[in-house]
């Protein structure tokens, strides 16, 4: 029995409608719930205030982060010298310089992780291998849920998550502000403790940013955009950093103020509560099953016309 | 002029050709390698990733290009069973097999590709699934497509597999068969919703990848663009295979359901393009088309394949088989670009690192699809997967007599509902 045009336009508007319906639904949930609230950092959120201006760059504190995370120095480049080309599996911390051309400019500039109130590593992961400390929000790696996709470094606006490319059992190495090293009884990470210049201070994130902006009042036009970087950047981070030239110069991308799981946002609405999925599959079932009797009515009849044994 | 009306094996040919052997050559390599990978991980001479640019072929092509190709099972189930396209039913069988096949060497190229996959034991316990991932989703879903609904709907060939040939199984086949039929809509409908899920979860992947995904293919409205894009590269995937079929063992095409296909491409890419268009341009990105360079150029590539392609099927000279074959494989082509560059193509990493994968990705990657060449050669001379007509049906039959005689292939009396 073949469907006229008309049919065919009526069976699509009613099987577009419960689909359609599903989706206005949707959309409107999360107005009716409440607008996902944005995250906040927690009370003893702990971090880093870097200043490029005070750094003289000369990389104690990667030979102390090193020694602090029992990580072997990267020598690869000589053989001799600690000095990885950018953050790697033995690198969670490194002193990199930035300098123009023609030399008439320069800032040295530290990397390590930012400490996302809202991680994009820690969204991306699977079954929760990144974790943010309820207390500190140190984001800290569990190499118990990990299973190595990597994610993470795509998700990381700052570049920071490394992955050990070689060898069975591979892990993901980034800066969890010495969080064992200060179990095991140390007043501050590595890296803030041996800083000759106090160009990376250690503290709670209040206090830092506090101190920061204690500083761009007291040197006016000294510091770049005269603001802290990470006070709202990618929603804001626990790391801080005041520097003198560009902040894009010396690797701190211009993500904007909104974190990077915000991006999904949309995507979590469509699948609040699973409604609309599971409104497409009810209206899909019905149709199917709808159109299943008329197929297996079209498979008995072409039965008896040939003697083949039909098929679904 | 030929109407397909029922599923026939392509018989009366050997399994075992040369393509075959050659096949299983590239398999062999590709699996030694494989192990070569575990033992030694995923740097050096292995792969070409690196810490800036931490995904490879074995993700961005194997999973994220090459399940859009097999997105036949649902694009082309939907339009049969949902919106009752009735032609299509002739074509559903080869559709799952290809998504099936995509699928599982995906799957398992997922978890040759991960670092730590022994912990992906983790998804048997949903309570500790972090929800917001959408790797977790694809991960989920797509492990729940391929082995549950997928899966059952490729089994009903080889229930009649089973009741032709292996009298012993007959009985339980038959009633597989029966219990199959009372569920089937539940199992289909579950074939749709979960591919759109994880199809649409894959586009989701990159938007945590921020602004180091080109502003012509980063939006909000990535993932619907994604699974669109299967929709189309499915259609585009299953009428390659039939007109492959046709060259290969000169089976009989059915002009009436390769033009409704073709429709359905078409109308797919149209509106897919007009609408991507239309997200750039409230973006306010448009300027980006032409002032981009490289990702300008390769914006247009992908667009004039893809579009072109269609307008091609459109046009009455689609109506040549030869045309059509070629239609299909640009616009393919061009779907298959698009899947892959927001991860790779349009992907700007750190400090303009670059990636380029190595032999043993390459070989590895091509073996894994090597595989689900092979399982679809073996399928479909051995099941009834491909269309044909009951005339093809009844000389398949008289062949079969001579081989294989005490089977009954004809004469089947309608059972009463």
């Amino acid at each position: 029995m073949a469907m006229t045009r008309r049919e065919a336009f009526k069976n699509l508007a009613k099987g577009s409608l419960p689909i359609l319906a599903a989706g206005c639904v949707s959309a409107a949930l999360p107005g009716i719930a409440h607008a996902e609230e944005e995250k906040k950092a927690p009370k003893g959120a702990l971090g880093l205030l870097y200043d490029a201006t005070k750094c003289v760059g000369c990389k104690s504190c990667m030979v102390a982060c090193s020694q602090a995370n029992g990580l072997k120095p990267d020598t690869r480049i000589d053989g001799l010298h600690q000095a990885p080309p950018a953050l790697n599996y033995f690198t969670k911390n490194i002193i990199k310089l930035y300098r123009t051309a023609d030399g008439s400019d320069h800032s040295y500039f530290k990397q390590q992780c930012m400490q996302c109130i809202d991680p994009g590593c820690m969204n991306a992961c699977m079954f929760g291998g990144l974790r943010k400390d309820e207390e500190t929000g140190v984001v800290w790696w569990y190499g118990g849920k990990c299973v190595g996709c990597r994610y993470c470094e795509i998700a990381c606006p700052f570049h920071i998550p490394a992955f050990q490319w070689d060898g069975f059992n591979p892990k993901i190495v980034k800066c969890e502000l010495c969080r064992d090293y200060i179990a095991k009884g140390a007043k501050q990470p590595g890296c803030s403790g041996v800083c000759p210049t106090n160009a990376v201070i250690y503290g709670r994130r209040e206090d830092l940013l506090k101190e920061a902006k204690r500083r761009i009042a007291a040197n006016p036009g000294k510091y770049f955009q005269e603001r802290v970087y990470g006070e709202h950047d990618a929603g804001g981070t626990q790391v801080l950093y005041l520097s003198r030239v560009g902040f894009d110069k010396i690797g701190l991308p211009d993500v904007g103020e909104n974190s990077i799981p915000s991006g999904l946002k949309y995507s979590h609405m469509v699948y609040k509560w699973l409604a609309l999925p599971i409104a497409m599959y009810a209206g899909m079932v019905m149709f199917a099953g709808r159109n299943l009797k008329e197929h297996t009515h079209h498979l008995v009849e072409d039965q008896k016309k040939t003697g083949l044994r039909p098929q679904l | 002029m030929t109407r397909w009306e029922r599923s026939v094996p392509v018989y009366g040919v050997p399994v075992f050709t040369r393509g075959f052997w050659a096949l299983v050559v590239l398999i062999a390599a590709g699996l030694v390698l494989t192990v070569y990978r575990e033992v030694v991980g995923l740097g050096g001479s292995v792969s070409g990733m690196s810490d800036p640019f931490a995904w490879g072929l074995w993700k961005t092509f194997n999973v994220m290009v090459l399940t859009g190709l097999g997105s036949g099972g649902f694009a082309v189930g939907i339009a049969a069973w949902v919106f009752n396209r009735e032609k299509l039913h002739s074509v559903l069988r080869l559709a799952v097999l290809t998504s099936f096949l995509a699928y599982s060497t995906g799957l398992t190229m997922l978890g040759v590709d991960v670092g730590r996959p022994w912990n992906m034991y983790w998804l048997v316990a949903p309570w500790t699934w972090n929800l917001h991932s959408p790797l977790l989703e694809i991960a989920a879903c797509m492990t729940l497509y391929a082995t549950v609904p997928l899966f059952l709907e490729n089994l009903p060939p080889l229930f009649e597999y089973l009741i032709y040939e292996k009298p012993k199984y007959r009985g339980l086949a038959e009633a597989c068969e029966r219990a199959m039929a009372k569920v089937y809509p539940f199992i289909i409908g579950l074939a749709y919703i979960l591919p759109i899920m994880h199809q649409s979860s894959l586009g989701a992947l990159m938007i945590l990848g921020g602004n180091r995904v080109n502003t012509l293919w980063q939006t909000p409205f990535l993932p619907l663009i994604y699974v669109w894009a299967a929709a189309f590269l499915g259609f585009n995937c299953v009428v390659l295979c039939l007109l492959l079929a046709k060259l290969a063992w000169k089976r009989d095409v059915d002009p009436s359901v390769l033009a409704e296909l073709n429709k359905l491409t078409v109308w797919t890419v149209y509106c897919w393009t007009a609408f991507r268009f239309l997200d750039i341009l409230f973006r306010g990105k448009i300027l980006h088309v032409f002032t981009d360079g490289y990702y300008s150029i390769l914006f247009w590539t992908e667009t004039a394949l893809i579009l072109g392609s269609a307008y091609v099927l459109s046009t009455e000279k689609a109506r040549k088989l030869a045309t059509m074959f070629r239609a299909h494989l640009l616009c393919a082509l061009g779907g298959m670009i698009y899947r892959f560059s927001p991860t790779t193509l349009a992907f700007h990493a750190k400090d303009g690192a670059t990636y380029f994968p190595t032999a043993v990705e390459l070989t590895v990657s091509l073996s894994f699809v090597g595989i689900a060449v092979l399982a679809y050669l073996v399928a479909v001379k051995k099941l009834a997967i491909l269309p044909g007509t009951n005339a093809d049906w009844l000389k398949m039959a008289k062949y079969e007599e001579q081989v294989k005689p005490g089977i009954q292939l004809t004469g089947y009396a309608p059972v009463e509902h």
